[in-house]
């Protein structure tokens, strides 16, 4: 028996304030109401987005009423930033996949010297007690390949369709972020989810 | 990022998805509002974000952001005694702030719907407290309905202005952030015209509360708030949902966590969900306690409704066992989740939840300390500077006071400049009563929006009363922390028109303040710093306040307007040759913008977060911070 996840796809995002968290789950809920699902978006504003982390819940599915994944039951984990990833990993179930863009951005108190940034080993080590279903992407390369470090958020939403884990299509999300925004952005965001959805979709067929 | 004008869209029937408090100013337009004023407060901050953008393309519509709630509440409460639906809307805190019109307006009572959104935020995501504001409703024997998602928030919204005008009373609609910032599916509903202007019909024997009239009105209030929970019996607004042995009550989001919750476990039980949670119905409670052996209250924070279920089960003699929060089923503070429910279903029929919490809970445990990543003042903010040279001038041996905005983040090292605070405005009155009671330096620090909305009585009061402190005010044009907003000294109304700005040195002026001076905290790091000494100084020896208005925009509206212009400043870098890895700049500033470079040990400006301050350069002892030629 699971927690209230049957029929529901619950996908937790975390990264820092102004990578474009929020966004992302936006219009992965866009996309979704577009393909005439239910959904359900748990945000968290004001204090909590000025440079610090950010999480975002999507819940995909029929008996998705509330907001809130609680730990064990996320279906897919989206990391911004490895060490945001591993901060929200107790939310994954043990069968979930895990997400990881491999781009760092160091927190102040690591500046400071006050605290330790955990290598990468280790930060896989650690996630993968709780899951063995992790993919790495350089979400940033792919960005900027793309034509815009701010299109990381579209990187990773093409790799959550290409998990195959969502009941969203690759061209209905690709609709809705040229809806969601100016069509000067249409051609590097629609590259950044295609790298996103290709990169998954291949490693894990 | 749902547009405004998508809220005005006139398609009935079309499905969007929408914020909850996307929803509710959707609502506004359909239930024919009026007038809505309001001052800002997360998490209702996106009522008013979208309302001022709507407002100048309805017609006969108007929106203020007033200064403060109390001043919303009264502008509000006016319009809906002169006989035209209204709203006011705050977070909890701000019911607080609005307190003294409330009771009063519930006495006198209004002619046009009125609504009073109130946004509690359990868990705190960004508030002072969790304050229950269900009590108000209690208290002030108005109305209350609780919304438990979008589609209700705009849905019940309606249900409200219904009520409010049956019973000539405002109307209390309760949410919490977990509704207010949850997106989902809302259905749109028709647009009605507005009225034109209204005559106000005079009444002062009803609507000006002297002792001989109160003492009318009071008796009028409980027999209104009786009519109230007739009412409540029959709403479809508290239905019965489902079946079994088990009975649980419940209302706003927590609705939403009990249906997943008996999902999960397979569990039958019939849930009792109440939209209207004031005036309770008493009679649909009685029946329902004395339908189960055993009854659940599911609600966050106080036991509202537990008490209730408790006292009604008391008077009517009912053997009914009432689980909830009395006997630890339940906590008191911070939010819920369907796994809370699960848990305490599971306590209570004996079963397993399903998923092991307790392991993952403890390998969440085990994980390796992780780097924090707390809210900081962002890259390029004024803030940074201004404190930076605060403390500096002051070799953090000051005392601090702050107030409510985002300069409170100043609270963290290496700025460590917030020590005391109350509530809005708090800063300088808090000065005044440290300066009575110690010998220490005092800086208070206040942002302009906070200024405007309860710093004046502060300040005229440390004028009076001849208190030696220096006060701050960090003036970045806006009301930053919720969204932007603006406020009286910004020129812009929440009509979106053009006005004359209320200057903030002006004012001080006005109430009396000696010494009163306006700096750009970028234009000179070391000049700044002799300005805090120099204010430090003269109110010690002038025994009076002093006030510097540290004015630049916030970092965000700067970059914001560099995107739209194209127009950039030179990048700053650090010079790696000159650089000596000292850490000044990263242990002084904490920007995010700046790192360390783990190979060199040298720090290093993110080109992609800098918002091109230029507070760093003065900052580093070596020079080695430096501008790109332009």
């Amino acid at each position: 028996m699971t927690s209230d996840t049957r029929n529901t796809i619950n996908i937790v995002i975390s990264g820092v304030g102004g990578q474009g968290v929020l966004t992302l789950a936006e219009i992965l809920a866009k996309t979704a109401l577009a393909c005439n699902l239910n959904v359900r978006v748990g945000e968290i504003h004001g204090m909590a987005q000025r440079g610090g982390h950010v999480v975002c819940t999507v819940r995909i599915g029929p008996n998705a009423y509330g907001p809130i994944i609680d730990n064990g039951t996320a279906d897919i984990l989206v990391g911004f930033e490895p060490v945001e990833t591993l901060r929200e990993i107790a939310t994954i179930k043990p069968s979930g996949i895990v997400l990881l863009s491999t781009h760092v951005q160091y927190p102040v108190a690591v500046s400071m010297g006050k605290s330790q940034y955990p290598s990468h080993k280790e930060i896989l080590s650690e996630i993968r007690k709780f899951t063995s279903n992790i993919y790495e992407i350089d979400a940033m390369k792919f960005a900027k390949d793309a034509g815009s470090s701010r299109s990381l958020n579209m990187v990773m939403l093409g790799a959550i369709i290409g998990t195959g884990l969502t009941p969203l299509s690759k061209d209905a999300a690709i609709e809705a972020v040229s809806k969601a925004f100016s069509k000067r952005f249409e051609s590097i965001n629609t590259k950044a989810v295609e790298s996103g959805y290709t990169i998954i979709s291949n490693a894990i067929a | 990022m749902t547009k405004p004008k998508e809220l005005l869209d006139d398609s009935k029937g079309t499905v969007k998805l929408l914020l909850a408090n996307e929803a509710i100013a959707r609502g506004v337009v359909e239930a024919g509002v009026r007038l809505v004023a309001l001052y800002p407060g997360t998490p209702s901050s996106e009522i008013g974000n979208n309302l001022t953008f709507m407002a100048p393309h309805i017609p006969n519509f108007y929106f203020e952001f007033s200064t403060n709630e109390k001043v919303a509440l009264e502008v509000a409460g006016a319009a809906a005694v002169a006989g035209v639906r209204s709203m006011m809307v705050c977070k909890g805190p701000g019911l607080n702030v609005a307190a003294d019109p409330f009771f009063s307006l519930a006495y006198v009572g209004v002619r046009g719907g009125m609504v009073i959104v109130v946004a509690d935020d359990p868990s705190m995501w960004s508030s002072q407290n969790e304050n229950d504001s269900r009590y108000y409703a209690l208290m002030g024997n108005i109305p209350m309905i609780e919304p438990a998602d979008p589609a209700e928030a705009k849905s019940l919204l309606l249900e409200a202005y219904t009520l409010s005008e049956k019973l000539e009373l405002p109307v209390l609609f309760r949410t919490t952030t977990r509704v207010n910032h949850t997106r989902a599916p809302v259905e749109f509903g028709a647009i009605p015209e507005l009225p034109e202007k209204i005559e106000f019909k005079k009444e002062p024997f009803r609507f000006v509360p002297i002792p001989a009239v109160a003492r009318k009105r009071h008796p009028w209030l409980l027999e209104q708030i009786e009519k109230a929970r007739e009412i409540s019996e029959t709403s479809s607004l508290n239905f019965t949902e489902g079946s079994g042995n088990l009975g649980i009550i419940t209302s706003g989001v927590s609705f939403n966590y009990v249906r997943e919750a008996l999902q999960s476990l397979e569990l039958d039980a019939e849930i009792l969900k109440l939209g209207i949670t004031h005036p309770v119905p008493e009679e649909m409670i009685k029946s329902f306690l004395a339908k189960h052996k055993r009854v659940l209250i599911v609600e966050e924070l106080e036991p509202f409704l537990e008490t209730h279920a408790r006292r009604i089960a008391q008077r009517e003699e009912i053997s009914v066992e009432i689980l909830g929060k009395e006997q630890g089923y339940f906590s008191r503070t911070f939010e819920y989740s369907p796994r809370i429910v699960i848990e305490a279903l599971a306590k209570i029929i004996n079963r397993n939840t399903g998923i092991n919490w307790d392991a993952i809970d403890d390998m969440e445990k085990d994980l390796p300390d992780l780097p924090p990543r707390p809210p900081l003042l962002c890259a390029g903010c004024p803030h940074r500077a201004t404190y930076y040279a605060i403390r500096t001038a002051t070799r953090g041996k000051a005392i601090y006071p702050s107030d409510i905005g985002c300069y409170t983040l100043s609270i963290a090292p290496p700025l460590e400049t917030a020590d005391i605070l109350f509530d809005m405005g708090s800063s300088i009155t808090t000065a005044c009563g440290l300066s009575q009671v110690t010998d220490q330096d005092i800086v208070c620090t206040i942002g302009d929006s906070t200024f405007f909305a309860s710093g004046l009585p502060g300040i005229v009061n440390a004028v009076y009363n001849h208190h030696p402190i220096s006060i701050v005010v960090l003036d970045n044009r806006t009301t930053a922390m919720t969204g932007h907003q603006p406020h009286p000294g910004t020129g812009v109304t929440g009509m979106q028109e053009e006005v004359k700005p209320t200057d903030i040195a002006d004012v001080c002026i006005g109430l009396g303040v000696q010494y009163v001076k306006v700096i750009n905290p970028f234009n000179s790091i070391p000049n700044l710093v002799k300005e805090v000494r120099e204010m430090v100084s003269w109110t010690k020896e002038n025994n009076a306040p002093a006030v510097l208005i540290s004015k630049a925009p916030c970092a965000l509206l700067t970059a914001a307007e560099r995107r739209r212009t194209g127009d950039y400043p030179a990048k700053y870098f650090v010079d790696s040759d000159v650089c000596n890895a000292c850490k000044r700049c990263l242990n002084r500033l904490s920007c995010p913008a700046m790192y360390l470079n783990p190979d060199t040990g040298k720090a290093v400006i993110d080109e992609t977060l800098c918002n091109l301050c230029g507070t760093c350069v003065a900052v580093c002892p070596q020079g080695a911070i430096k501008q790109e030629d332009a």
